[in-house]
């Protein structure tokens, strides 16, 4: 499905739409999740904070993606969101792979109001001279359940899945893919907690996973290709640049990828996000809103608007407001 | 060998020939033995490079390759289409870099419709020298015929390779030369099978004094014996023509 095949660009009055952010609850027997240094028992991050921050900058809804945990009792807190605010969020889970019942733990959460699932793994050969069957990949049945059930499926692949990435997209070409955070694939080893307690992932930009996943040679000459992404269903959120750049707000050392990923996606395959609560402290939540100024400063009103939320809203459903 | 007026008409008029069995036989054997182990020698490297995602998965470079075997090095004037390289040239072709590649099969080709260097660059002309048959669904070699000129641009933006108006592909059997004028739009098309595909990418361009850079190849020194192998390889200033 395309939104471009149902008319195009959006309106620019398009909502505006947070498409990746985390809440979460103190650990309790209600709301119980993993803890960790990053995330200890008693750190909270409550949908009401979001809710406050969206009011004050005119965000009108958000996709809430699971932390804390695979098993379905960890989703307790993100379901009890869902319920208590109908209509503002949509939800991705997490599904703990290497089980038999990954497409029943789908379903069941399905049944909650989640409407995808999040992957950073693909589970295929590690070495991409290996043959690649799809079928022996960890993850296959999530991705058939996905194409059955018609869930979303949110990638924040690792570099060593990325070259596995292409056939299961090819394999599945009816399934919706956001990839998250710039379709920047973490390697191994580079992935920390900075001093602001946010992820931080030491890649060189552009990624050179972009060979595996995007097929095209953008990057350092832009305006020599010639192409769009291959395959329609696959979206990508312009998000974590705090855990990429190299520079403080306004992280200018993204911009030359921005416009690479505009050029070959186009705004109706691309969506903003914060990466809420790890930003709330640097840059501030504000501060994201006109990001896409700072980056893409050339985009027109109707694009602008599909990135901060037409693209959403169509791709991912969101009720009317 | 010198140009003949069919390979001058391809070259002026599409930006690209190959040259079929440029390597071939005993020679093809041992240039592929040396590049497999080679590759083979570097493959940990490559593999922990990927995996923390500071080399690409969708292609494996040898490292240095000229610096291991004499054969590579014999690669950039070899008989077979060095004298094109002259004469298209005009006699100041000097050698750039060499890629010996390897490209994985995916369903993505990992580099699209592309060109090399902008029309305001001087000629930039690469040869890709095919070690294994390539087949129409293996990841054949590409190219626009006429993109090489600034009168047939822009391209359209296509979402599938095989959509590019006017492309041609190149499939061939091992050893098969392609050389082809970086300015056009060229790509390597998806590889449908489960092989990887191997090629050896000679790049050159005209002798200009912003790319003069003797020390590049200055580990050759001793064995480049001609004072045209000495140019080619950038030891030596290449006189313009007059």
């Amino acid at each position: 499905m395309t939104d471009s095949a149902n008319g195009g660009e959006s309106p620019l009055t398009a909502p505006r739409i947070d498409s990746h952010v985390h809440v979460f609850s103190r650990a309790s027997s209600e709301f119980p999740r993993q803890t960790s240094d990053h995330l200890p028992a008693e750190r909270e991050e409550p949908v009401e904070k979001l809710l406050g921050e969206m009011e004050s900058n005119g965000v009108d809804q958000a996709v809430l993606v699971q932390i804390g945990g695979s098993s379905l009792q960890y989703h307790a807190y993100l379901c009890h969101c869902l319920k208590e605010h109908p209509g503002r969020f949509r939800g991705i889970g997490l599904v703990p792979t290497g089980i038999h019942s990954m497409p029943e733990h789908m379903d069941r959460l399905a049944d909650k109001g989640i409407v995808g699932f999040r992957l950073s793994s693909m589970g295929g050969p590690v070495d991409p001279l290996d043959p690649v069957d799809v079928r022996n990949c960890t993850t296959y049945p999530i991705w058939k359940r996905a194409a059955e059930r018609d869930y979303v499926l949110w990638l924040y692949p690792r570099a060593v899945d990325s070259h596995v990435v292409p056939f299961l997209l090819d394999a599945f070409p009816q399934v919706r893919v956001v990839f998250n955070h710039l379709m920047v694939c973490p390697g191994e080893g580079k992935l920390s907690i900075d001093d602001k307690g946010r992820p931080h992932v030491d890649v060189a930009m552009p990624p050179m996973t972009r060979y595996s996943t995007m097929g095209l040679k953008v990057g350092r000459l832009q305006e020599n290709t010639r192409g769009l992404h291959q395959y329609e269903n696959v979206c990508v959120h312009l998000s974590g640049q705090y855990a990429f750049s190299r520079e403080p707000w306004p992280y200018r050392d993204l911009a030359d990828w921005h416009a690479c990923l505009k050029f070959v996606f186009g705004s109706t395959r691309l969506m903003w996000a914060t990466d809420f609560p790890w930003i709330v402290e640097d840059p501030g939540y504000a501060r994201l809103i006109p990001i896409l100024d700072e980056l893409l400063p050339d985009l027109s009103g109707a694009e602008r608007a599909d990135i901060m939320g037409g693209t959403a809203s169509t791709f991912l459903r969101f009720p009317p407001l | 060998m010198r140009t003949t007026p069919e390979q001058w008409k391809s070259w002026e008029e599409d930006g690209v020939l190959a040259v079929a069995d440029a390597v071939g036989g005993d020679e093809l054997e041992r240039l592929r033995a040396a590049f497999d182990s080679r590759a083979a020698e570097a493959k940990a490297d490559w593999l922990t490079g990927v995996a923390a995602g500071t080399h690409p998965a969708a292609f494996f470079d040898i490292p240095n390759a000229m610096e291991k075997g004499d054969i590579f090095v014999d690669l950039a004037d070899h008989p077979s289409y060095y004298g094109l390289l002259v004469d298209f040239s005009k006699g100041q072709v000097c050698l750039q870099f060499p890629q010996f590649r390897t490209v994985v099969p995916s369903p993505l080709s990992y580099v699209g419709w592309h060109y090399d260097v902008s029309f305001s660059n001087p000629l930039h002309m690469k040869i890709q020298l095919y070690l294994d048959d390539v087949g129409e669904d293996g990841g054949p070699f590409a190219y626009v015929p006429g993109s090489h000129r600034p009168e047939n641009h822009p391209l359209p933006q296509v979402r599938h390779q095989e959509d590019m108006p006017g492309h041609r592909t190149f499939p061939g059997s091992a050893g098969t030369a392609i050389l082809f004028n970086s300015w056009g739009m060229h790509t390597s098309m998806v590889n449908l099978t489960l092989k990887a595909r191997k090629s050896i990418i000679l790049i050159y361009e005209v002798f200009t004094e912003e790319k003069f850079d003797p020390e590049r190849y200055g580990f050759l020194a001793d064995r480049l014996e001609t004072a045209e192998k000495r140019r080619l390889f950038g030891l030596e200033r290449t006189r313009r023509a007059g």
